[in-house]
């Protein structure tokens, strides 16, 4: 899982910005999608990023895998990432 | 603890225009919010090899004040150092430029998107071949009919086989290339046909739309500018290309004309700079209003400047007489500090 070539990240004060330069499209996060956004430029896999969260905030990991998956597969949609 | 993907809103923030959905999730998130710009829009050069009718930036010969390799180098820097992700160049013909190439590799060496715009005449297989190394967001061509005669009558001393054949250079050395078509007069009953082209090419997408009053079209405006119907016609034509190519190629025309961007604008400024040759950095095209000098001010000074001149009184109501009385446009580049 990696960003597609003209994908661009920046953290904000307000949270992360996604800015596909391809598209001209500019997506915003919230902080935690922002760290999985970093998380996912530090070349982690799925199951990382899960054992990650889970080890970071309190809270059911079934449930934190599928909002986790929910979010990727956001980002697959709008081509901000690929496999 | 809450993760729900709800909440982690990815939504679309800026910036095609003017719609109420697009307000409305940009709400709490403006360009004040930015710490540096997003995008940076760079004249690097004025002089041009065409004389073009629609010109924007009545380019043609240099400013004798343009910045020289290392202050243009010492620029480059700054945008890395901000962290701005995306760069567009333009000129004049920015292959003019004896530093084009420096200005690129600066740019690119510190990963951030380039798109350079240009007429295509200076592409040939060598040169393609170095933008190919680049591996750039994309090269765009200024491509303003589907024949030689047309192309020509508004690009005055342009070369039509010369633009389609970098094209054609840049597609086979794997480069995004994109076609841009501006609409008047002379051409608009092409566009439909030039898309068509663009296809057969391989090109990856085709950008128009209005013709901007500003520069030299807004001297030639009354010879240039399409009628109403001429504009309903050619909506009506790239709604039809755009269907036909979807998924294959890109179609995008942005609807509204400078005015409605203008409006826009007042209401939700970008969080972009526009930097002409001299390393003057300009609020947005239409306007004259100047927010900073490169050559005396940080890149990081001139963002804080440009987000206090859109709320400066003298820039409202010079905005205002403008979407008012359009003839002002004129004024675009009798450029004003603020």
């Amino acid at each position: 899982m990696k960003f597609t070539d003209h994908t661009k990240i920046r953290k904000e004060k307000f949270g992360t910005v996604v800015f596909d330069t391809l598209t001209e499209k500019i997506f915003i996060t919230d902080r935690i999608g922002g760290e999985i956004l970093q998380l996912i430029e530090q070349g982690k896999d799925l199951p990382d990023i899960f054992n990650m969260l889970a080890d970071s905030y309190d809270g059911d990991k079934q449930m934190i895998e599928k909002d986790v998956l929910e979010f990727t597969e956001q980002l697959k949609a709008n081509n901000i990432i690929c496999v | 603890m809450d993760i729900v993907a709800e909440d982690k809103t990815l939504s679309r923030l800026t910036n095609p225009g003017p719609d109420d959905e697009l307000k409305a999730i940009l709400k709490g998130t403006n360009f004040e919010d930015y710490e540096s710009p997003l995008f940076i829009a760079w004249q690097l050069n004025s002089a041009c090899n065409l004389g073009c009718l629609h010109c924007c930036e009545e380019a043609g010969h240099s400013m004798p004040d343009e910045m020289t390799k290392d202050e243009s180098l010492d620029f480059c820097r700054q945008v890395a150092d901000l962290k701005i992700p995306y760069a567009a160049i333009s000129g004049g013909e920015p292959l003019l430029c004896p530093h084009i190439f420096d200005v690129c590799e600066s740019i690119r060496g510190n990963n951030i998107s380039l798109k350079i715009e240009t007429n295509g005449e200076f592409i040939d297989e060598e040169t393609a071949g170095k933008l190919a190394a680049l591996k750039l967001r994309s090269v765009q061509v200024s491509l303003d009919g589907a024949t030689p005669v047309t192309h020509e009558r508004l690009r005055m001393g342009g070369d039509w086989e010369k633009a389609v054949a970098a094209c054609r250079y840049l597609v086979e050395l794997g480069v995004n290339t994109e076609i841009v078509f501006v609409p008047t007069k002379f051409n608009i009953h092409e566009a439909g046909e030039l898309i068509d082209l663009a296809y057969s090419m391989g090109i990856y997408g085709v950008y128009t739309g209005k013709t901007m009053r500003i520069g030299r079209a807004a001297r030639n405006w009354d010879i240039l500018c399409p009628s109403e119907a001429e504009y309903e016609r050619f909506f009506d034509v790239l709604d039809e290309k755009t269907a036909a190519y979807e998924g294959e190629m890109k179609v995008y025309y942005y609807p509204y004309d400078v005015i409605e961007e203008l409006k826009y604008r007042l209401e939700s400024p970008s969080a972009s700079l526009l930097v002409v040759p001299n390393g003057k950095v300009k609020l947005i095209g239409p306007l004259p209003f100047v927010c900073g000098d490169l050559r005396q001010d940080s890149l990081s000074q001139i963002w804080a400047n440009y987000k206090k001149a859109w709320r400066n009184p003298e820039v409202i109501e010079f905005t205002r007489k403008v979407i008012a009385d359009p003839k002002l446009l004129a004024e675009s580049n009798n450029w004003r500090e603020i």
